[in-house]
């Protein structure tokens, strides 16, 4: 839309092939589809099951008891997706940008072959591309993952209630999505092969999986999946989840409705003829080395979002680079996409805010002596009543002392906590110092003055 | 088979009607009432309404066309009527595809091939 602001001719072209389970949805992307948008949503119908448990002690008095119905809840958000999708095609359309709902990969120098969904090909030039094909989830490769296991693809437009869940793996998204089906009322269990949230602060990550599992969520650590099997199909069936461990040769096994897969996700660059106009990709990993300016190794042809080598993979930092990008080509701008102190969320039963760096990565950086950590538990006030954990929620500001001790990483564990990181997050931009937060007052009473 | 239009007054009728046809795609333009000479209050309406019927030919087959007149502008004024409130209706005209999100307000409404593309959708 940029792009075409600058009375450029655009096309896009987006087409999602099928989970293995069959399951497609509209334009997008991930975030709006299959991720960040349904999360969220997700995530907010079980805390308001929380908030119904809570209001009872604030004085609402109801005698039936509150049971979740998911097929409700999942209606109203695809319903919402499908606006979303709606607007975006409306808004391509009046910005006279050409959509295509077809599979784009490159045959030649500046050309690409589009196959639609009834395997009609056309084929396109243009003066230059950007890719931003994404990624989409891994699986195992062991018996029965893709015939009987759901990704993320997958659970957001389940329609049918997952029932007892396994989640395999320990992302955020395997995180986020156990916590929010068991803040439904699910019984889950988390299968760990290693350690949680990997990349994150580490102090934060285990204070994270401690909460789940004093809320119900099982753990199984150290274990990998090595066959699923299918006991009775049903909508959901039952399934016999089989695992090893990773330190000796114990086997369990399991019974579940549903396996959610969320081990991580796989750069969508292998199939897009990436070779036949000599793109460069980390044949490990899959993902695509550019400059800071976007550039692959190929002049014209440009790569954003969650393909990019060593970039975060966050929906605001894709727009952000996308945006910046064309204003650079076409409007004469300068400004590159700045990748330092992006703030992020985990949305998990307690969120999780953090911008800058985890506490390991700053010691490893500038030396254990070198900074400052300050940090707190707090209680918020609205837990207070209802007797909810008054030891739970935690802020950390990490500090350089060689610096005038300014703030390099923040992390706040609690309610909100997307709401409280993202000011934070432009008072880092700003190089905010301990001494600047310290004279700052506090808005009472609020988490975030935890952080004053 | 091609495509049929019904043509409706008010929000009962409607839903009446759209039910009828429930399994066969429903397309509906929601415009102010006319007068006896034919003319809407709805200026927006009036403009939108021969872009919409020169799109119609493009609404796949079986498909319903149902013309639907909302009532008169102190009506449709009302915050609470029964087509904000139940179909979500926020302006006239509205051209929408019965039971999804897929929907044109107002000025969308003019554009010829914002008409199309709600037609040819799936």
């Amino acid at each position: 839309q940029e792009a075409a602001k600058y009375e450029k001719k655009v096309l896009v072209l987006d087409f999602v092939t099928p989970t293995p389970l069959g399951n497609s949805w509209g334009l997008g992307g991930t975030c709006v589809n299959v991720g960040c948008i349904p999360k969220k949503l997700m995530h907010q119908a079980a805390l308001l099951g929380q908030a119904l448990q809570d209001s009872r002690k604030y004085g609402w008095q109801f005698t039936e008891e509150v049971k979740h119905n998911w097929m409700t809840m999942t209606e109203s958000v695809q319903n919402y997706i499908g606006s979303l999708n709606w607007g975006y095609r409306v808004s391509l359309r009046e910005k006279n940008v050409t959509y295509e709902n077809a599979y784009g990969e490159f045959v030649g120098p500046h050309t690409i072959k589009a196959t639609n969904k009834r395997g009609i090909e056309k084929l396109y030039t243009a003066e230059r591309f950007l890719i931003a094909t994404g990624e989409r989830p891994r699986y195992l490769g062991i018996p029965g993952d893709k015939e009987y296991c759901i990704s993320s693809d997958d659970l957001f437009s389940l329609p049918y209630c997952p029932g007892k869940t396994l989640v395999v793996g320990a992302s955020y998204v395997a995180l986020e999505c156990a916590g929010f089906l068991a803040g439904l009322g699910l019984d889950v269990t988390v299968m760990v092969r290693s350690i949680l949230l990997r990349g994150f602060d580490q102090d934060i990550a285990n204070k994270i999986g401690e909460y789940m599992e004093e809320h119900g969520i099982k753990f199984i650590r150290q274990f990998v999946p090595i066959k699923v099997q299918q006991i009775e199909e049903g909508t959901p069936g039952r399934l016999k989840v089989t695992a090893k461990s990773t330190t000796g040769n114990q086997v369990i096994e399991g019974e579940y409705n549903t396996v959610l897969l969320a081990i991580g996700r796989d750069a969508c660059t292998r199939k897009i003829g990436l070779d036949k106009v000599g793109v460069k990709i980390n044949e490990k990993t899959g993902k695509i080395p550019v400059n800071d300016e976007e550039q692959t190794n190929v002049p014209y042809i440009y790569a954003v979002g969650d393909i990019l080598q060593d970039k975060l993979e966050l929906t605001p930092v894709a727009i952000q680079a996308g945006r910046l990008l064309v204003q650079r080509l076409y409007a004469g701008a300068t400004g590159k996409c700045d990748y330092l102190n992006v703030p992020t969320t985990v949305f998990t039963p307690l969120e999780y805010g953090a911008c800058g760096y985890s506490e390991e990565t700053a010691v490893e950086k500038f030396g254990e002596e070198n900074i400052e950590v300050y940090h707190s538990h707090f209680w918020p006030l609205e837990w207070t009543v209802p007797s909810r954990d008054n030891n739970k929620c935690y802020a950390k500001i990490i500090c350089n002392i060689q610096d005038k001790e300014r703030i390099i990483g923040f992390h706040v564990l609690g309610p909100n906590a997307g709401e409280i990181t993202q000011g934070f997050a432009a008072a880092m931009k700003c190089g905010v110092t301990k001494e600047q937060l310290d004279s700052t007052v506090g808005i009472h009473p609020v988490c975030a003055e935890v952080c004053t | 088979m091609g495509w049929e239009e019904k043509q409706v007054c008010g929000y009962t009728e409607f839903v009446q009607t759209a039910q009828r046809y429930h399994g066969r795609p429903i397309f509906a333009l929601f415009c102010g009432d006319k007068d006896a000479a034919g003319r809407s209050w709805c200026p927006d309406c009036v403009t939108a309404e021969p872009v919409v019927r020169k799109e119609l030919h493009n609404m796949p087959d079986e498909s319903v066309f149902i013309y639907c007149l909302v009532g008169d502008r102190a009506y449709w004024k009302d915050p609470n009527n029964e087509f904000r409130k139940n179909l979500k209706l926020t302006g006239v005209p509205t051209l929408l595809k019965y039971g999804t999100p897929q929907k044109l307000v107002e000025e969308e409404c003019f554009k010829e091939e914002l008409v199309r593309m709600l037609f040819t959708e799936d």
